[in-house]
Order: structure tokens, then C-alpha cells, then sequence
């Protein structure tokens, strides 16, 4: 560990010196604060005393004043008083020696037992040829802020050292589990794909971010996944169109006549077709399962592209002596990308027009219901079998009874495919008889105002 | 006509350069990005044929780039295999027409012969005529000399999208586009049924055909000779 260079450290430490920092402003407030006030209670309780002894004066007479001051100067924890005779000679009580001036003076009076020095805010009048002292040592009050000065240097340094001590124990708490951040990514970049960051279960800032770099190395596992399928796909499944592609170039070669040479070139130039086809049908694939199109996600009336597709289709299904219906419950709103939504339900019924026999009817039809929307294909041809009705979905694969006829087989993947980037359900199920697809679309909050 | 093909690898430069030459066209090739900005920008052609890879500036750059400076020449974006978005930003960046990577030569030059002769935008015609076939866009109506001929809505489309490129081979893709706005392959022949059922209301019984094949590349409908 390099405890300088870790930040939260020297946060912890910058912490600590920001609040020393307060400490010593705030004693210094204090300090000056406390001070001004104790002196002026001090000068308001002297002041208060004049008051009371001259009024004794008034009643009492010189007399009574002489008592009051005896008395109150022997009393503990009370100011000290003095008189004076006209020329301050000292009468009575502990500050009859002070020489004062009339009025507010803060006299210095050397201890007689001891050399210390004691400073004496005294306030002096004139009671008739006398002269009245009262006064207060101020050393009662330096010593209180002295007191309340300590215990700030105490605080100072208690807060210095608790600030640090926490700031260190948080540090290597953050430090250790940055560690074991750092460890998994370094894991992953070594080739362990399938290691993840360690959550502490406490639901903090950490644990969050924690959770989604997990997340995004989930999403990142998923492509990669996604990419190695298609790449082995590739390789698997393009190696037969491509071997038939250069038998038929060979054959032009050895083609006796030009017109023979012209008919194995434009067989071959359709097989080209055929594979750039599944090249485009893969990519697609993939980049629909990428998910970038959802940025793209508008508000679509299944409805409106079935009818489309149907209308679009019927004329061609009625060629191969067969019937496609489009059955409609009105409006079905989901938000989606028309483009991908309207190639996925021609596949569906393609896959319907390829799989059944002449004199087949398909029926294509979007409901509403609260649950959402469904839209589904159905046909009255062979079905597929319960055990392969899964499969089906997945890229490339054709069943044994529909190898002879045209297709790639990833009809029905760009199906799951585009399902997948909608959110939505695909079910194959028997129509008893026939096969029925469905693609169950979830409801969503902002399609609410769409359904009518 | 005269065209710029901006296209970075050699060897397809050089086949659609003997090829459009054979065709009749005059073809100008840009190898790299800033030379194809610069010929864009400072020549003039009838169609533009732009590569969106390319060395130095990218496709889609150098059609923003010459459209903010006001060059309306119809552009011709080639995009890559299997990239769904690239139309949406070809056409957004200002482009004409895609053509997705590889294709078909006939397609190509279909759609180099519908983009140059496309007829400004504020020219609006009511009524398209090919011969005695008359297609009255107002009132939706089809006569030929003086039959009235009764057409299903998509085959009325897939009438007035021939009917504005007569003359012109118009591509199974093209037809697919325009009329269905279906922007993949389908199957199915949904183009050849519509143009038999078409072909079969327009020009049984009569002594000319309109509606003719062009073998290997699409339809076209023009008056015999």
C-alpha cells in the first residue's frame, strides 16, 4: 500500500485539517467572546454595586456605608470594596490602598506576600469628602478563559487525531475493496471470463458500481457469446453453398458451349446470391441482438403492418393455390422499429407459405388485451413437432422434412431475434391442426394513452 | 452522362469503370476521401456514387460537407453488407439512394439512370402517359385508349412507380422500396405476382406490349421501337 498516494487517504487527511482549522477558528470566536462578556458583567455587577452603596449612603449615611462595605468585604466570592478619606487616605476594606481616579481604571496592585501582580478593575466616586472604591481581581476571569482555551487545544488535537485514525481505517476499507475490483478486472483481462467482482451485500455506492460493471460484463459476455455462435455458424453451415459454388465455376470452365458456360455461371452467380443472403440475414441477426435499433423505437400499430404484410403477400399465396387472412381486433399500438417488426411477420408467413401445402390457409391476426399485445401466425399445414419447437428458433436450423425446400434457416431466428429486442414472447404451439406462432408483445406505461 | 465514383479499392473501381463506360457513361474515380471532396465539390455531374469507407474522410462526411455547400447533384450512397442503419444515415446525411455491398451491376446502373433523370421536386405531374397508357394521378383512374382498366391498390403503386421511371429499368429492389417500403429480401415472389396480375390487366388482348422484362435486371415499360 502507498498510503500518500491513496485518495481516500488524503481525503481522509485534507478532512482532518479542514476541521482542525475550524476548531482553532471557532476557539479564537469563543475565546474573544467569552472574554468581552465576562468583562462586561463584571463592569455591570461593579456598577451595580455603586449603585446600591451610594443608595445606602442616602439612607444610612456615611455610617451605614462603612458597615456595608466591612461586611460585604469579608463575605466570600464578593467584589472588594474600599473607602478613602479626602486625601486617599485608606478607611476601610481591601482596596482603601488602591490610588485610583475617579471613575472606570484598571489599576496593577503588587501581592504583598508574594511578587505576583494582580490587575483590579475598579470603579471610584465621591461620597460626600470620601471616596468610594469597587472592584474585581481580574485574574478570576483570566483564568476562566484560560480554562476554556485548554479545552479547545484539546479538541483541536482530539479532532486532528480521530479524523485521522477514521480516515485511515475508511481508506483501507475503500482501498481493499478498489483492490478486489482491480483483482477481477485484471482476472478477465488474463482470460478468466466468467470472473466477477465480489458484492459486499451492503447496498453502498460501491456495491452499485460493483453491480454494473458486473452487469456490463454480463451484456459484453452475452455478445461475445453471440458473436463465437455466429462465427461457427458461419463456418459450419456456409462450407456446403460454397463448395457448390465452385463446382459450378469448375464446370464453366469445362463447359463445351457458350451457352452452357452462360447457364453454370448464372447458376453459380445465384448461388453467390444465396450466400450473400445469409451473410446479410446474419449480420442483421446479430445487430438486431446488439440492441442498438431500440434508440430508434417508435410507436407502432401491429395492426396497420399486418394488414400491410397481408395485403402485400396474399397475391402470391393465391398464386401457389393457397389463402392467407389477416384478422384484426382493431388498433394493437406497442413501441417498436416498423421496419424490423414488418420483416418479422413476413418471415412468419413465408415460413407459413413454404411449410404447407397448396390449399393451406395461414391467418395472420393481432389482438389486443390487457396484458398487451399478441400477434399471431397461424397455419393448418404438418406443425412441428413438440420436441423441436424450441429449436426452431435458433440460427440454422432447418428439420429433416424442410431440407429440400429453399431457405437458410434463419427465418424463424430473426423472428426470436427481433421478439427479443421488442421485449416479446414467441410460442410455437399446435393448431391442431397446423402450427400456430405467437408473439406477445408486454404491455408498457407510455403505450397507455396508444390503445384505442 | 457524366459520374463520379468515389471507391477505394482498386479492383471494383476499375469493373464499374469499364462496366459504366460500356454503358455510356463518363466516369471520373476519386480513390481516397479529400480527392473525392474536392471533385464533388468543384465538378459537375450528373450522378455521384459514393463509398462510405474510405481513406482520409468518410462517405457520409463528404456528403454533409457538400450539401452544406449547396451542390445538388444526386448522390448514390454504397453501403456495407448487413448495416440496417447505414440507409437511415445515408439518406439523413443527404444522399439519394443506397446500394447495399456487393450488388448486382444492373442494379446499379438502374439506379444511376433513376436518380439523374428524376424530374425536379416542385414539378408535381397530375397524369403520367406511356403510348394510349394513361395513369391519372388525381382521380386514381387507369385507361388505355379509351378502356378503363381496374386495379388493386398495390398494383396501381407498383403502375405509377414504372410509370414514373418509363423508359427506365426500374429493379425488383427498387419496386420492393417504393411501392412496399420493405427494405429486405422477401422470398416470396410478391414483385413478379403483381407485375403478371399488372402485365395481365394492361396488356392482354392488346397488339403492343407496355409492360416489358429486362432479363437479369427488372421492368420496364416503354412504347415498342
Amino acid at each position: 500500500m502507498r498510503p500518500l498516494r491513496s485518495t481516500s487517504l488524503r481525503l481522509a487527511a485534507a478532512y482532518a485539517a479542514v476541521f482542525a482549522v475550524a476548531v482553532a477558528v471557532l476557539a479564537v470566536v469563543t475565546v474573544t467572546t467569552t472574554r468581552t462578556a465576562l468583562r462586561r458583567e463584571l463592569d455591570r455587577r461593579i456598577q451595580a454595586e455603586v449603585t446600591a452603596l451610594v443608595q445606602e449612603y442616602r439612607i444610612e449615611g456615611m455610617e451605614g456605608v462603612v458597615q456595608a462595605v466591612r461586611e460585604r468585604d469579608s463575605t466570600p466570592g464578593a467584589l472588594n470594596y474600599g473607602l478613602q478619606g479626602p486625601h486617599g487616605e485608606p478607611l476601610v476594606g481591601r482596596l482603601a490602598d488602591v490610588a485610583a481616579p475617579v471613575g472606570w481604571s484598571t489599576q496593577v496592585i503588587r501581592e504583598t506576600d508574594d511578587n505576583d501582580v494582580d490587575h483590579v478593575r475598579v470603579l471610584v466616586v465621591s461620597l460626600w469628602d470620601r471616596r468610594l472604591l469597587v472592584g474585581q481581581n481580574l485574574e478570576r476571569i483570566s483564568r476562566l478563559y484560560g480554562l476554556v482555551l485548554r479545552a479547545f487545544v484539546w479538541a483541536f488535537f482530539g479532532v486532528i487525531l480521530l479524523g485521522g485514525a477514521v480516515g485511515l481505517a475508511l481508506s483501507r476499507d475503500v482501498e481493499r475493496r478498489f483492490a478486489e475490483i482491480s483483482a477481477a478486472a485484471q482476472a478477465i483481462i488474463d482470460g478468466d471470463m466468467a470472473r466477477r467482482i465480489p458484492l459486499k451485500g451492503r447496498g453502498d455506492d460501491l456495491d452499485a458500481v460493483a453491480a454494473t460493471l458486473n452487469r456490463m460484463l454480463d451484456r459484453i459476455g452475452a455478445l461475445m457469446g453471440t458473436v463465437h455462435q455466429v462465427s461457427s455458424d458461419i463456418a459450419h453451415d456456409l462450407r456446403t453453398p460454397l463448395t457448390r459454388l465452385r463446382q459450378k465455376l469448375e464446370a464453366s470452365l469445362r463447359a463445351v458451349s457458350q451457352a452452357e458456360r452462360t447457364a453454370t455461371v448464372e447458376a453459380a452467380l445465384q448461388d453467390m446470391d444465396a450466400i450473400l443472403e445469409i451473410f446479410a440475414a446474419l449480420l442483421r441477426i446479430a445487430q438486431i441482438e446488439g440492441g442498438a435499433r431500440r434508440a430508434g423505437f417508435r410507436s407502432v400499430d401491429l395492426g396497420q403492418v399486418a394488414a400491410a404484410v397481408a395485403e402485400a403477400f396474399a397475391p402470391s399465396a393465391e398464386e401457389g393455390g393457397r389463402r392467407l387472412e389477416f384478422r384484426s381486433e382493431g388498433s394493437a399500438f406497442i413501441h417498436g422499429d416498423k421496419e424490423l417488426l414488418t420483416q418479422m411477420m413476413a418471415n412468419l408467413v413465408e415460413n407459413g407459405l413454404t411449410h404447407t401445402a397448396p390449399g393451406a390457409v395461414i391467418e395472420i391476426g393481432v389482438a389486443a388485451a390487457q396484458s398487451g399485445a399478441c400477434l399471431y401466425v397461424r397455419d393448418d399445414g404438418p406443425g412441428i413437432p413438440v420436441e423441436a419447437r424450441g429449436r426452431v428458433l435458433d440460427r440454422f436450423v432447418r428439420l429433416e422434412h424442410s431440407r429440400s425446400t429453399p431457405g437458410s434457416g434463419l427465418g424463424l431466428a430473426l423472428v426470436a431475434a427481433v421478439a427479443r429486442l421488442h421485449d416479446a414472447e414467441v410460442s410455437l404451439d399446435d393448431a391442431a391442426p397446423g402450427l400456430i406462432v405467437r408473439v406477445s408483445f408486454p404491455r408498457r406505461l407510455q403505450q397507455l394513452g396508444g390503445v384505442s | 452522362m457524366k459520374l463520379l465514383l468515389v471507391e477505394d479499392d482498386e479492383e471494383t473501381a476499375a469493373y464499374l469503370r469499364k462496366a459504366l463506360g460500356e454503358a455510356g457513361h463518363v466516369v471520373d474515380r476519386a480513390a481516397a476521401g479529400r480527392e473525392g471532396l474536392m471533385l464533388a465539390a468543384g465538378e459537375t455531374y450528373d450522378v455521384i456514387i459514393l463509398d462510405r469507407l474510405l481513406p482520409e474522410l468518410d462517405g457520409l462526411a463528404i456528403l454533409r460537407t457538400i450539401r452544406a455547400s449547396g451542390v445538388k447533384t444526386p448522390v448514390l450512397v454504397l453501403t456495407a453488407l448487413g448495416g440496417i442503419d447505414d440507409r437511415v444515415e445515408g439518406l439523413e446525411a443527404g444522399g439519394d439512394d443506397y446500394l447495399v455491398k456487393p450488388f448486382a451491376f444492373a442494379e446499379l446502373l438502374a439506379r444511376i439512370n433513376a436518380l439523374a433523370r428524376r424530374p425536379p421536386p416542385q414539378d408535381a405531374p397530375t397524369a403520367l402517359q406511356v403510348g394510349e397508357l394513361r395513369v391519372d394521378l388525381l382521380k386514381r383512374t387507369v385507361t388505355r385508349g379509351g378502356r378503363r382498366i381496374e386495379l388493386q391498390p398495390k398494383e396501381f403503386l407498383v403502375l405509377e412507380f414504372l410509370m414514373r421511371h418509363a423508359g427506365r429499368v426500374v429493379t425488383r429492389t427498387m419496386l420492393l422500396e417504393g411501392v412496399w417500403n420493405f427494405h429486405f429480401d422477401p422470398k416470396t415472389n410478391i414483385v413478379e405476382t403483381h407485375v403478371s396480375r399488372l402485365r395481365s390487366k394492361i396488356d392482354r388482348g392488346e397488339a403492343e406490349e407496355l409492360i416489358h422484362t429486362v432479363r437479369g435486371a427488372g421492368y420496364c415499360v416503354r412504347t415498342p421501337g
